[in-house]
C-alpha cells in the first residue's frame, strides 16, 4: 500500500489528435502502424479529445471481474498484466473497464492493453505536443499539492477549521497573480491579511468591508484591464457578506458581468462573531441568535437559496462545492478560472464548522460528505454559455437527512417534525433544482426575470 | 470453537471482493474465508471453457495461492456452512466446528434452479455450476454423441456451443420464443441463434418440456408441441436460484434471496451482509429488489459490503443492478448492459438502432429524457464498460445528445476519460 | 489660453474631471448633483472623458469600485451628495486612513427629513469629521480650477488623502457664468505624472497585506493603530501647506489666484467681519461693499475656502485684523444649537490673545437664497455686538419668514 505506481496521464488540451501516439503503440507491439492494434486510442467528439487507454488502476476493476484470473497487478511495477494463456476471452473485462483500457483487437481475435512497452511507453516519446506524460499516480492526484500553499502556516483558524481548507486549495489552484479579498469573517478572523503588518497570504490580501467585496474587486479589476494587466480577482466571502449585507454589491456587480471568481464561504451563520443568525442559516439550526427553549426551536425559516439566486443574475459560471469532493471542487476552479475572464464565476462551498455548529474536528469531512449524500447539498455548475444547470455529483438514492444532522451539535434539539420538514425542504430542493437542468425552463426563466 | 472478526462465507467474485475491501482499511484485523468446496476460489462463470477443454481444472483460480498468507487472511477450504445462529455470532459447519465472528458476509452465490418436470427426478443429468459439476459434464461428454440443453439462458448457450466444439450433435429447448431472453431483444437473439443454426446445433424455442423419461442410457423429452426429443446427455440449465438453504430459522430474511438494503446488510437480523448472486437487492431502474446473478454485480456488492463491515466511510450505497454481460460465440462478440431489450415502439424511450443482419452486425442504444439506459451491440466497437459507466453514473447526454448518436464510441470515450485526470 | 464657455457649476465639475484624465470615474445620480453624473457620462460617450465609466447599483458600490481602482493605481472621481453621502458613509469614512487619493464633488444638499432634495451644507458638514479634505467653492469658475488642483493636492507624497471639492446644491449646480476651461497640456503639465498607489496597493508584483488586523490591548496593536492615527493627522496638516502651494502654482500658472484656506475681503481698516463659506459669498461680498462705500460701515468678509483640515491659524489672523464677527452657516450643528461652522471659530479663538464677541447666523436651508438683504442684518447684527450689545445665546435663523 501507499506505493506511487506510474501511470499515463493525458492532458486533453495539449492534444490535437495527430494519431502519432497511436501508430507508435501499434508499431512497438505489432510491427505495423494499424491503429487496430493500438492500445491507446485518442479520439475526437464535439470538439474534445478523449483518451481510451488503461489507466493501471490502483483498485482495477478488470481484475477483480476476470474470472479466469487472467489479469493481475504486478506489485512491482503497477502495470496490469494480461496473461494470454489464461484468457478465456469471455470480454468481461471490457464490460467492467470504465476507460475502455482494455479493448477486443479484430485482427488477433482476442483482448488487448496497454503492458507499458517494458517500463519506457512509447507513445508518450512519440507525443510531440506533450499530451502524454508519465507519472507517478500519487503525482496526478497530488498535482495541486505542487502547487505553492500561498497560505503561510499556522495563521489562527480553529482546529478542523474547513475555511482554512478551502483557502489553501482555492490559492493553489488560482495561484498569485491575483488580488484576494477577504471581507470580515472567519476568513479575516483567522488572519489573511495578517496581524500587526505580518500578511498570512503570500498574494495582495486586503479586508474589503463587509458590505463591498465584490464592487472593490470589480474596482481594481477593471483598472488592471484598462492598463492591459491580467490579473485574477477572487473573493472569500463569508455568507453574511455574501447572502446578507454584502448582497446588494455582489448582485449588482454580477449583473454588471464584473469579472471576478466569488467564493462564498457558506459556514451557515456569523461564526466568527460568536455564532449569529445569517439568511443561509438552515432552518431547525440552533445559534446564538435562534436559541432553543420553550417557545424557540432554532432556525423557523430556510436558508436563502444564494447559489440559484446567483444563477439567475447570468452569471458567467455558479457551482456549488465540498471540499469533501476536492476533485469536484479543482474541476470547478479550473472553470471558475476560465469563466472569470469573461464575466462573474460564483462558487459557492459548503462549509461545515466544528466550532459553531458543534461537532468533532475530526468529522469535518464526514460531515461535508453526509451534507452530499443526503442531498442537503446537492453539487451542481451552470454554465451561461450551456444554459442549465448539471449535477456534478448526481445522488439518486439519497440518504436520510437524519444521518446527517445526528453529526451535528446545533441540530441536537430537533423532534420529528422539524426533521420531517428538513426532509421535505430537501426533497423540494433537488426537484427545483431538477427543473434548471433542462436549458428550456433556465432559458425560460431568464426572459422571464 | 473458532473466532474471527470478520467472516466471509463463499471465496468467489463476492467474498473475494469483500476481503479487498476490508484489507484496504484494516490490513490486520482477523479475515476467515469459509469455502464449501475442496478447491481454491474460482469462478462458476470458466466452467463453459473447462468443459470444453480450453482451460485446464488446475489454472482457473482467481488467486495466487500465496496471496491469503500475504494478506493474513485464513482461507478454509472444504468449509461449508450449514447453519447460522445470528443471536449469538455463529455459524455451524457441516464437519460440526463452530465459528464465531463479529461480522459475517453471506456470499454464498446460487445453486442451478431445477424446473418441475415429470420424470425429471428420475433421470440422471447434469447442471453445471460448479467445478465437479464440470468435470462430470466433461467425463460424460467423451462418451455423449447427442447432448440435449434444456434452457438457452447464458450457461445454456455456452454449454451448447463448447459440446459442439467436443463433438456431440446439440439440441437446445427454450420455452420462450427466443434465445437469450435477459440480455437481447428479438432481433439481436434472432441474429445469435443463426450463428448457432449455422453451425449445426439446432434450437427450439417456445417449447416447453412436458415429461422426461430414461431407457437405457438415452433420456427422452416429450415437448409441448408434441415433438419428442431424445439424446445421451442432458444439461440442464434453467436457470439459478440463490443458496440460501443453510439460513433456514436464522432469522436472515430471504425471499428469492437474502434482503439486503443499501450497503449489503441483510434484513431480519444484525452484523450480516449478503452480496452476489444470493442477494436480493435493489434495482437500478427503480424496479423492486432482485438477485442480480452476474459477475459485475457479485464484485460491486461484494465491495459495498466489505466497505461496510469495515466501516469505510468513502462508501457510497448501492445504487441498484441491472442486467450487464459480455457473451462470445462462435467467434462473435455480444454485449448488453441496462434496458437494451427496450423495442422502438415503447413511450419515454428514444432507440437508435444500427442493423447490418448481411454483415451480422446489430448496434443499439435506448435513452430515456436526456439519459443513456440501455445498449447492446453484437460485433460492433462499442465499449461495453464504457456504456455501463454512462447509465450508472447517470450522465446527462442532452446536451451532447446529437454528437453521441453520431459518434458514441468517440462521444462515450471522450466523456470518461474527462472524469478520468 | 484656454477657451471661454457658459455652463452651470456641474458642467464646469467635469470640465474638471475631464482635464485631470482620471481613470475611472463611478457616478450614480442624485439631485442635484445628477447633471454632473449626465455630463460626466456624456463626456465619457463623446471621448471628452478617456475613462472607465462605472455606473454600478448605489453610492456604496460607486466608492468602494474607486477604492479597488485606486488600490491597483487608477486616478478617480466621483461625486454624491445628501442621502447618496449618507449611504456612501460607510467606505467614505475608511477611504482617508486607506489613505487614497480619490477626488469626489459633493453638490451640496440639505438632509432630510422633511424632505427636501434643495441645497444646504448639512450633507457635507455632518462628514466633516472623517478625514477627508473639505473645500467649498465660491462660483462655478473656481469649481472647475478646484476640481483640477483638487487631485493634485490628493495624490500629493505629504497628503495622500481623499479629497471634497464641495459647490452648493441649486446656485452652482445650476447657476451659469462664463468660465474658462484651461488648455488640456496645460493642465497635464500642471498635475504631472499620477502614482496613486505607491503607498499601499493590491498588485500581484508588489503584494502585501493592505490593512492588516490590529491585535488588541496587551500587545503592539494599539501602539500601531496610534501611529496610523497619528500619520493620518499629519496628512491633514500637511494638506493645508500643500493647498496653498497648490493654488499659488494655479495662480502663477493660469492667472487666478483664489485663497486656498481662508479669502480677507476688506479687512483692511475693518471694524468686524461677516464670515462666509461657499456660494453666499458672493452676496455677502455685494452687502459688504455697499455697507461700507455707500453707508461707510466699517466691516470686511472672511470667506473659509477649505473647512477640512481646519486652517485654524490663516483664520485667526483674518480673525486678529477685527472686534467682532458674524458667521452665517449654510447647515446646523444640532449639538451646539448653531452654525458649526461658528462653533469651530468659537473654538479658534481660544488662539487668539484676545477673544472676540461672534454671532451665529443660520442661512440658505432647503435651497433658500440668501440675499443682500440678509446681509444687510447679519452686518446691522454683527455691528451691534461690536457695540457692547448682548450676544445671544441662539442663532438668528435668517428665512425663518422667507
Ligand atoms: C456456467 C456459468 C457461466 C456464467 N457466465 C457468466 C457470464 O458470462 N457473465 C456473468 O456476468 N456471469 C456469468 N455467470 C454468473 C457468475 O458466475 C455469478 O454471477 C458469480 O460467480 C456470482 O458470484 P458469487 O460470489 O456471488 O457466487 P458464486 O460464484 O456462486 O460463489 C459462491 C461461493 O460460495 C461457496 N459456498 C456456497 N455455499 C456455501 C456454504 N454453504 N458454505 C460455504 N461456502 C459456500 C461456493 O463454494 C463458492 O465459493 C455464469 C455462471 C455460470 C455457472
Ligand atoms: S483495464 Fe481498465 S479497469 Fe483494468 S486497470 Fe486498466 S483502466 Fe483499470
Ligand atoms: S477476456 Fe480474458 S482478460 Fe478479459 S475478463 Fe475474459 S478472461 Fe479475463
Amino acid at each position: 500500500m501507499g506505493k506511487g505506481y506510474k501511470t499515463i496521464a493525458f492532458y486533453p488540451q495539449r492534444c490535437d489528435g495527430c494519431q502519432k501516439c497511436v501508430e507508435a503503440c501499434s508499431e512497438f507491439h505489432a510491427g505495423s502502424t494499424d491503429p487496430v492494434h493500438s492500445r491507446i486510442k485518442v479520439v475526437e467528439a464535439g470538439g474534445a479529445f478523449g483518451l481510451a487507454l488503461c489507466r493501471q488502476c490502483g483498485e482495477p476493476q478488470c481484475v477483480m471481474n476476470c474470472p479466469a484470473g487472467a489479469l493481475e497487478k504486478d506489485t512491482e511495477t503497477g502495470v496490469i498484466k494480461w496473461d494470454r494463456d489464461r484468457c478465456v476471452n469471455c470480454h468481461i473485462c471490457t464490460l467492467a473497464c470504465p476507460y475502455a483500457g482494455i479493448t477486443y483487437n479484430v485482427v488477433s481475435e482476442e483482448v488487448m492493453k496497454c503492458d507499458f512497452c517494458e517500463g519506457d511507453p512509447a507513445c508518450v516519446k512519440a507525443c510531440p505536443l506533450g499530451a502524454l506524460e508519465l507519472k507517478r499516480g500519487a503525482e496526478i492526484f497530488n498535482e495541486w499539492a505542487e502547487l505553492e500553499d500561498l497560505v503561510v502556516p499556522g495563521i489562527s483558524a480553529c482546529l478542523g477549521c474547513n475555511s482554512e481548507l478551502v483557502l489553501r486549495h482555492t490559492l493553489r489552484r488560482v495561484g498569485s497573480n491575483v488580488v484576494v479579498a477577504t471581507p470580515p469573517g472567519c476568513m479575516a478572523g483567522v488572519g489573511t491579511v495578517g496581524v500587526n503588518g505580518k500578511t498570512g497570504v503570500k498574494a495582495p490580501v486586503f479586508h474589503p468591508l463587509l458590505t463591498n467585496t465584490a464592487a472593490m474587486l470589480a474596482g481594481a479589476k477593471r483598472y488592471y484591464k484598462r492598463i492591459g494587466r491580467d490579473v485574477t480577482m477572487i473573493a472569500f466571502g463569508g455568507d453574511g457578506g455574501t447572502a446578507d449585507v454584502g448582497f446588494q454589491s455582489l448582485s449588482g456587480a454580477a449583473e454588471r458581468g464584473e469579472q471576478m471568481i466569488y467564493i462564498c464561504v457558506d459556514n451557515e451563520g456569523y461564526m466568527n462573531t460568536g455564532v449569529q443568525r445569517s439568511s443561509t442559516t438552515p432552518y431547525g439550526a440552533w445559534t446564538s441568535t435562534t436559541p432553543v427553549g420553550t417557545v424557540l426551536r432554532g432556525k423557523s425559516r430556510d436558508a436563502k437559496p444564494m447559489p440559484l439566486l446567483m444563477v439567475m443574475h447570468n452569471c458567467e459560471y455558479v457551482a456549488t462545492a465540498s471540499t469533501a469532493f476536492m476533485e469536484d471542487y479543482y474541476r470547478k476552479l479550473e472553470k471558475a478560472i476560465e469563466a472569470a475572464r469573461r464575466g462573474m464565476a460564483y462558487i459557492h462551498v459548503f462549509s461545515p464548522c466544528p466550532t459553531g455548529w458543534r461537532f468533532p474536528p475530526s468529522k469535518l469531512i464526514e460531515v461535508g460528505r453526509k451534507a452530499v449524500q443526503t442531498n442537503i447539498v446537492p453539487l451542481w455548475e451552470y454554465e451561461n454559455r450551456v444554459g442549465r444547470i448539471r449535477f456534478t455529483h448526481p445522488v439518486e438514492n439519497p440518504l436520510p437527512v437524519a444521518e446527517y444532522l445526528s453529526l451535528i451539535g446545533k441540530f441536537r434539539h430537533l423532534d420529528e417534525e422539524q426533521i420531517a420538514h428538513i426532509q421535505a425542504q430537501t426533497q423540494r430542493k433537488i426537484e427545483v433544482l431538477k427543473k434548471f437542468t433542462s436549458e428550456q425552463t433556465t432559458t425560460t426563466l431568464h426572459h422571464a426575470a | 470453537m473458532f473466532h474471527s472478526k470478520y467472516l466471509i462465507v463463499g471465496a468467489s467474485h463476492a467474498g473475494l471482493s469483500a476481503l479487498d475491501a476490508i484489507r484496504l482499511i484494516e490490513p490486520e484485523g482477523e479475515v476467515t474465508l469459509l469455502c464449501a468446496e475442496s478447491t481454491p476460489p474460482y469462478s462458476p462463470t470458466i466452467l463453459p471453457y473447462v468443459v470444453s477443454g480450453e482451460v485446464r481444472a488446475e489454472e482457473v483460480f482467481l488467486r495466487r495461492s500465496d496471496r491469503f498468507e500475504r494478506m493474513g487472511v485464513r482461507f478454509e477450504a472444504g468449509a461449508r456452512v450449514v447453519s447460522v445462529q445470528a443471536g449469538d455470532h455463529s455459524v455451524e459447519l457441516e464437519s460440526g466446528e463452530k465459528w464465531e465472528y463479529e461480522k459475517l458476509l453471506l456470499a454464498t452465490g446460487a445453486a442451478p434452479s431445477i424446473p418441475r418436470i415429470e420424470g425429471l427426478e428420475g433421470v440422471s443429468y447434469h447442471v453445471l455450476r460448479t467445478l465437479e459439476d464440470a468435470e462430470k459434464l466433461r467425463a460424460a461428454m467423451s462418451a455423449a454423441k447427442e447432448a440435449i440443453v434444456l434452457g438457452a439462458g447464458l450457461i445454456g448457450m455456452h454449454a451448447a456451443e463448447n459440446m459442439l466444439k467436443a463433438g456431440l450433435k446439440v439440441r437446445v429447448v427454450e420455452a420462450l420464443d427466443q434465445v437469450l431472453p435477459a440480455y437481447f431483444d428479438p432481433r439481436g437473439a434472432d441474429l445469435i441463434e443463426r450463428a448457432f443454426l449455422e453451425q449445426g446445433i439446432e434450437i427450439l424455442t417456445g417449447e416447453r418440456v412436458e415429461g422426461v423419461a430414461q431407457s437405457g442410457g438415452r433420456v427422452e423429452l416429450s415437448l409441448s408441441s408434441g415433438k419428442t426429443l431424445s439424446g445421451d446427455l442432458l444439461l440442464v440449465s434453467t436457470g439459478v436460484k440463490p443458496r440460501t438453504e443453510y439460513l433456514k430459522g436464522s432469522g436472515v430474511e430471504v425471499e428469492e434471496g437474502v434482503v439486503v438494503d443499501d450497503r449489503m446488510r441483510a434484513g431480519g437480523v444484525e452484523d450480516v451482509w449478503a452480496a452476489g448472486d444470493v442477494a436480493q437487492a435493489r434495482g437500478f431502474f427503480g424496479d423492486s429488489k432482485r438477485v442480480n446473478a452476474t459477475v459485475l454485480s457479485a464484485v460491486e456488492q461484494g465491495r459495498i459490503a466489505g466497505m461496510d463491515m469495515v466501516g469505510d466511510s468513502a462508501l457510497q450505497p448501492y445504487g441498484g443492478g441491472m442486467a450487464v454481460n459480455t457473451y462470445t460465440f462462435f467467434k462473435h462478440r455480444a454485449f448488453s448492459v441496462g434496458m437494451g431489450k427496450v423495442s422502438e415502439s415503447e413511450d419515454d424511450f428514444e432507440v437508435d438502432q444500427v442493423y447490418l443482419p448481411s454483415s451480422f452486425c446489430y448496434q443499439k442504444l435506448v435513452f430515456s429524457g436526456g439519459y443513456l439506459v440501455g445498449a447492446s451491440g453484437i460485433n460492433t466497437e462499442l465499449d461495453p464498460g464504457v456504456l455501463y459507466q454512462l447509465i450508472r453514473r447517470k450522465v446527462n447526454l442532452e446536451e451532447e445528445k446529437g454528437v453521441f448518436s453520431a459518434k458514441p464510441l468517440e462521444m462515450g470515450r471522450v466523456l470518461m476519460s474527462q472524469v478520468w485526470r | 489660453m484656454g477657451k471661454v464657455i457658459v455652463c452651470d457649476g456641474n458642467e464646469a465639475a467635469a470640465w474638471g474631471v475631464a482635464l485631470a484624465r482620471p481613470d475611472m470615474v463611478a457616478v450614480y445620480p442624485i439631485t442635484p448633483q445628477s447633471s454632473l453624473a449626465e455630463y460626466i457620462s456624456q463626456f465619457v460617450a463623446d471621448g471628452i472623458i478617456k475613462a472607465d465609466l462605472m455606473d454600478v447599483e448605489g453610492e456604496h458600490s460607486v466608492l468602494s469600485v474607486l477604492q479597488g481602482a485606486a488600490l491597483a493605481g487608477a486616478r478617480t472621481f466621483t461625486a454624491s451628495c445628501g442621502q447618496g453621502l449618507a449611504f456612501m458613509f460607510e467606505p467614505y469614512f475608511r477611504t482617508p486612513p486607506l489613505r487614497l487619493p480619490i477626488v469626489m464633488s459633493i453638490v451640496t444638499r440639505d438632509g432630510i427629513t422633511p424632505q427636501s432634495v434643495w441645497g444646504g451644507q448639512q450633507d457635507a458638514m455632518t462628514v466633516r469629521e472623517t478625514g477627508w479634505v473639505h473645500m467649498h467653492c465660491e462660483n462655478v469658475q473656481e469649481v472647475l480650477d478646484t476640481v483640477i488642483m483638487a487631485f493634485k493636492i490628493a495624490e500629493h507624497r505629504d497628503v495622500m488623502l481623499p479629497v471634497n471639492v464641495n459647490h452648493d446644491g441649486n446656485y452652482l449646480s445650476y447657476g451659469v457664468e462664463k468660465v474658462e476651461v484651461p488648455d488640456q497640456e496645460e493642465v497635464d503639465v500642471f498635475l504631472g505624472e499620477k502614482n496613486v498607489n505607491w503607498h499601499v496597493a493590491l498588485d500581484p508584483e508588489r503584494p502585501m497585506g493592505v490593512d492588516p488586523l490590529t491585535g488588541g490591548a496587551g500587545g503592539i496593536g494599539p501602539s500601531l493603530f496610534v501611529k496610523y492615527r497619528k500619520g493620518l493627522c499629519r496628512g491633514m496638516q500637511n494638506a493645508l501647506r500643500v493647498i496653498e502651494e497648490v493654488h499659488r502654482e494655479w495662480g502663477e500658472r493660469f492667472g487666478r489666484k483664489w485663497a486656498p484656506l481662508v479669502e480677507e475681503y476688506r479687512l483692511d481698516g475693518a471694524d468686524y467681519a461677516v464670515v462666509t463659506i461657499g456660494s453666499m459669498s458672493g452676496a455677502g461680498k455685494d452687502a459688504v461693499d455697499m455697507a461700507r462705500d455707500e453707508e461707510g460701515k466699517r466691516v470686511g468678509l472672511i470667506k473659509m475656502k477649505t473647512f477640512r483640515p481646519f486652517p485654524r491659524k490663516a483664520l485667526c489672523e483674518a480673525l486678529s485684523k477685527v472686534k467682532a464677527a458674524g458667521v452665517v452657516d449654510r447647515s446646523v450643528s444640532f449639538g451646539w444649537n448653531s452654525g458649526p461652522m461658528y462653533q469651530e471659530i468659537l473654538s479658534s479663538m481660544y488662539f487668539l490673545s484676545t477673544p472676540i464677541p461672534a454671532i451665529s447666523f443660520i442661512g440658505g436651508l432647503a435651497g433658500a437664497d440668501i440675499t443682500v438683504d440678509h446681509f444687510r442684518r447679519v452686518i446691522d447684527e454683527t455691528q451691534r455686538v461690536l457695540e457692547g450689545g448682548e450676544v445671544a445665546s441662539e442663532p438668528i435663523w435668517l428665512n425663518e419668514s422667507t
